[in-house]
């Protein structure tokens, strides 16, 4: 009789554990045997990365694949009860602009040595992993089609014959499509009305905007638009998946780089756990699986392998801005895409 | 199997023909039954009552109020608002119409493969929102397999058209359904009448059959409307630039996170899909004309006359084709590399979906699924025997609110739980209960899914307890009652046994619907929990098809083969001997 009644209280006490909820179970998993990251790449690798970390370190690794401006909007969300410990890639505005609302927690590893200087933020909140260059990812049979070459600066992307056959992603859910806003920013000396006065003209020719970055390379593949505006690294994905009418060309005007990173979430449930992943993401082991899923970004380590699909940077002329600016502008810019271009009519 | 959606409220008014309507003033009001409608009322609170309050809140914030009030002046708003209006319009057309045709079709028109097309019919129940987009996209997109392929003709669906075909044939068979049980209760002594007064076949179907159906029709342009409306995967995928309000409501949570701008578009999609939901329900259904006179007096004498026929099974043979053509896409395109570009032969698709990362989506899905399907279903039979037999007053406001699930948008409910679940439930200082949605919640937020999925399928059964219970004469319990029972072991050793088909329908509606639920999800899933559906989204939008066809087939099979086990269970084993059949 009394086991049955040690069994009981047993099971009540458990109950009332249960019942306490997330603040008791949070105090007890400190044990960090596991963790929680954003990431932000494309799907498989956000996979081979959950698995090789587990396999190397032993840590339980979860992720949730989230865009860049979905993963900042997520974590505003849970505030001082994130439920990530770290973020993986994406560009550095938008881990900036997490920062900026005090979502990030400095963090500099001790990997971050190796890495050259400006794949790295100088205040130390995040560390690059890897490096992507904007390009115009265009489909050859559909632009033969309607008379058009391969686009080779923003000026070809306005063309009317292009009318309905670009596909760009939505820039507040996706860091790509904000790396092109970004971009026109640039090209005209930091004019942020200009820049938007750009993408107003752009519209008419624009068929969808997507919510993921790299969808509008898919949507080129499958001969849905002309031309898509994403990475060149996801360009390449895709032509070597088997779209092989798919090509590359970089905006004369000189291409823009995004430097995805990795960053530590601020009151991360898990920071030991989380702090291993960051360090284990800059060996060169970590950067080598990019390629090894088929995304071909420039790793930032000098000792990963460069395969051929990787983008030549010697070879093109490159455009570089000030990262944190991007990031500090990113909310506001984002906002007035929303409002002024994209529910815009078409002409 | 119907689904009784049409029905009119179970208030009792205008309801005279309900069996013993006036043997209701005699209710011993036992300690049984006001339990249950506490407990019945306290559900209703949590997985209806308190979201939507949350969300009313946020909407009147000040942020919200500022995209309230620019949805009365910018220009850019009121096309939101008319395109979403005139998506709701031309859906409700088309797939009244489409459901009208397999309808009449079915019950009207002879012809071999009646099954056939019955099964054809209800296909899209269970299967996923996105099967018809992309399925659409690869054979009718620009460079479609038909269009481009077949014809050289570079269509262009993305936008309205596109909109119009996936979310008609995706929509259809609750109109079909509706309209089918109409045409069967038609009594064909009416047709008879008519012919014999020298009418023609055509003369007939235009001045009888049609009329007859007027409520039926417009109660299903009235359901299709508010489904279209509140629709919000499709437009993500074949969109282009006809912006909705679902989807500005969702880019404005997901992508800037203001969820007061979020609920804002919310409460103004709410407020059509609202208005359409009571003039449905408070005024279509008191119009109908078809008398309730039990078995139709002699049988449907089936039309073979050419001019009627062959038209009808021109479209349907048509329409028919289409949809075979669509899955068919979807179960071939799981095992293409890539669908419509590179067709080699891969089994990577189900590799991934099986075995891969989709396994765990998979079964987070159908655990959650089936815990909710129960406690929909019993929760609708519950309140259909609460609101039929034992509530007076409130039995309106209890069948009302039940009903909301279904009449309010799924964007909407779904930015009302984030807002009011993602944080600890305090009401006046105390804590209720823990954070129940968002990844820091208890159990990664599943509690908050399993409460959408029963708020989201409760009405169906809740529809079908109401319509069986009516039909059953109260003198059967109150010969239990006073045989020495209480209401509650009433309820469970006769009423239950009785509507033993409604809880099946309710169970089964229950489980497809939220295996296949996206638009409250998609706000709801966390790192822990995956959902086979907003998997389905992230695949398509990133373009890789051959997945998302890979999980709609595996979805599809997990439905029918649940839905198959649930039938035996439920006639074979929990009511063994006391089968009731109708």
């Amino acid at each position: 009789m009394g086991r049955y009644i040690n069994k009981a209280a047993a099971l009540f006490a458990v109950g009332a554990i249960a019942l306490t909820g997330c603040s008791a179970t949070a105090a007890t998993s400190g044990g960090d045997e596991s963790l929680t990251f954003v990431c932000s790449p494309q799907e498989d690798w956000c996979q081979v990365v959950a698995a090789e970390f587990t396999k190397a370190s032993g840590i339980k690794a979860n992720y949730v694949r989230l865009s860049g401006g979905e993963a900042v909007a997520r974590l505003t969300a849970a505030g001082e009860n994130p439920e990530f410990d770290a973020w993986f890639g994406g560009g550095a505005d938008g881990h900036i602009a997490a920062e900026e609302v005090g979502l990030i927690e400095k963090f500099v590893p001790e990997n971050a040595a190796k890495i050259p200087e400006e794949y790295k933020d100088p205040d130390g909140f995040w560390t690059g992993i890897y490096s992507g260059a904007l390009s115009f990812c265009s489909n050859t049979d559909v632009l033969d089609k309607i008379g058009v070459s391969a686009p080779e600066s923003w000026d070809d992307l306005l063309d009317p014959k292009l009318k309905k056959n670009i596909a760009m992603a939505h820039p507040g859910t996706s860091g790509t499509a904000y790396q092109a806003v970004w971009t026109q920013v640039m090209l005209n000396d930091g004019n942020q009305d200009a820049a938007i006065d750009y993408f107003t003209k752009m519209h008419s020719n624009v068929l969808q905007y997507s919510k993921s970055g790299s969808a509008p390379g898919q949507m080129a593949g499958r001969g849905e638009v002309g031309v898509g505006v994403i990475f060149a690294q996801d360009c390449q994905k895709f032509i070597n998946e088997g779209f092989t009418q798919l090509k590359t060309t970089f905006p004369k005007e000189g291409a823009t780089f995004e430097v995805g990173a990795v960053s530590l979430i601020k009151n991360a449930k898990h920071p030991e756990a989380a702090k291993k992943f960051i360090e284990w993401t800059l060996t060169a082991e970590a950067q080598d699986l990019a390629a090894t899923v088929g995304s071909y970004s420039v790793p930032t380590n000098p000792d990963a392998v460069i395969t051929d699909d990787m983008v030549d940077t010697s070879t093109l002329k490159q455009l570089t801005g000030d990262i944190r600016e991007m990031g500090q502008a990113r909310n506001e810019l984002t906002s007035r895409f929303d409002r002024e271009v994209a529910p815009a009519p078409k002409s | 199997m119907t689904i009784p959606l049409l029905d009119s409220p179970a208030t009792g008014r205008g309801r005279a023909s309900t069996p013993g309507g006036n043997a209701r003033k005699k209710r011993a009001q036992d300690p049984s039954v006001i339990i249950l409608t506490t407990i019945v009322c306290a559900i209703l609170l949590m997985i209806i009552g308190f979201p939507l309050f949350g969300l009313l809140s946020s909407a009147f914030a000040p942020k919200g109020l500022e995209v309230l009030g620019r949805m009365v002046t910018d220009p850019v708003n009121h096309r939101i608002l008319g395109n979403t209006l005139l998506l709701g319009l031309v859906v409700g057309v088309t797939g009244t119409l489409v459901g009208f045709l397999f309808a009449y079709a079915q019950v009207k028109v002879k012809f071999r493969g009646k099954r056939a097309l019955h099964l054809l019919a209800m296909i899209p129940i269970v299967a996923p929102p996105f099967a018809v987009a992309t399925a659409v996209i690869t054979l009718f997109g620009r460079n479609g397999a038909v269009t481009n392929g077949i014809f050289g003709w570079q269509a262009d669906i993305y936008g309205l058209p596109g909109l119009t075909i996936v979310l008609s044939l995706s929509f259809f068979p609750v109109a079909y359904m509706n309209i089918r049980g109409m045409l069967e209760s038609l009594d064909p002594s009416l047709d008879e009448a008519a012919a014999g007064l020298g009418a023609g076949k055509l003369r007939v179907f235009f001045t009888v059959t049609i009329p007859m159906l007027v409520p039926g029709l417009a109660g299903s342009f009235l359901l299709l409307f508010v489904e279209s409306i509140a629709d919000l995967a499709n437009p993500l995928v074949v969109g282009g630039d006809y912006t909705v309000l679902a989807s500005r409501a969702y880019l404005a949570v997901t992508g800037e996170f203001n969820m007061q701008a979020g609920a804002a578009y919310s409460l103004t999609l709410m407020l059509p899909a609202l208005c359409v939901f009571l003039v449905q329900r408070y005024w279509v259904s008191r119009k109908s004309v078809v008398s309730v006179t039990g078995k139709p007096a002699g049988t449907t004498e089936l039309v073979s006359a050419p001019i009627i026929r062959v038209p009808i099974l021109i479209l349907v043979g048509f329409l028919a084709a289409l949809i075979v053509s669509i899955y068919a896409t979807v179960l071939a395109g799981g095992f293409m590399k890539v669908p419509g570009v590179n067709n080699t032969f891969t089994l990577a698709h189900y590799q991934f979906v099986l075995n891969g990362l989709g396994s765990k989506a998979m079964v987070d899905t159908t655990i959650l699924a089936l815990i909710a399907a129960p406690i929909a279903g019993i929760m609708g039979m519950l309140i259909g025997w609460l609101v039929v037999r034992k509530l007076k007053r409130a039995s309106g406001l209890i069948d009302f609110v039940g009903m909301l699930g279904l009449a309010v948008p799924g964007t909407v409910l779904g930015i009302g739980y984030l807002i009011t679940y993602n944080t600890p439930v305090n009401i006046f200082g105390l804590q209720v209960f823990p954070a129940l949605a968002g990844g820091s919640a208890i159990l990664a937020g599943a509690v908050a899914i399993v409460m959408v999925y029963v708020a989201r399928s409760l009405p169906s059964g809740q529809r079908a307890a109401v319509s069986a219970l009516q039909q059953i004469h109260p003198a059967i319990e109150e010969a239990s009652t006073s045989l020495g029972a209480d209401s509650a072991t009433t309820f469970r050793k006769v009423t239950l046994p009785l509507i033993q088909s409604a809880l099946l329908t309710g169970l089964t509606f229950a489980f497809a619907r939220s295996m296949t639920t996206l638009s409250p999800i998609i706000f709801l899933t966390t790192p822990g929990i995956k959902i086979m559906t907003s998997q389905i989204l992230a695949e398509v939008d990133s373009g890789r098809f051959g997945n998302a066809f890979a999980y709609c087939t595996v979805l599809i099979g997990i439905v029918l083969i649940v839905i198959l086990i649930l039938n035996i269970i439920i006639r074979k084993v929990v009511f063994r001997g006391q089968s009731h059949r109708r």
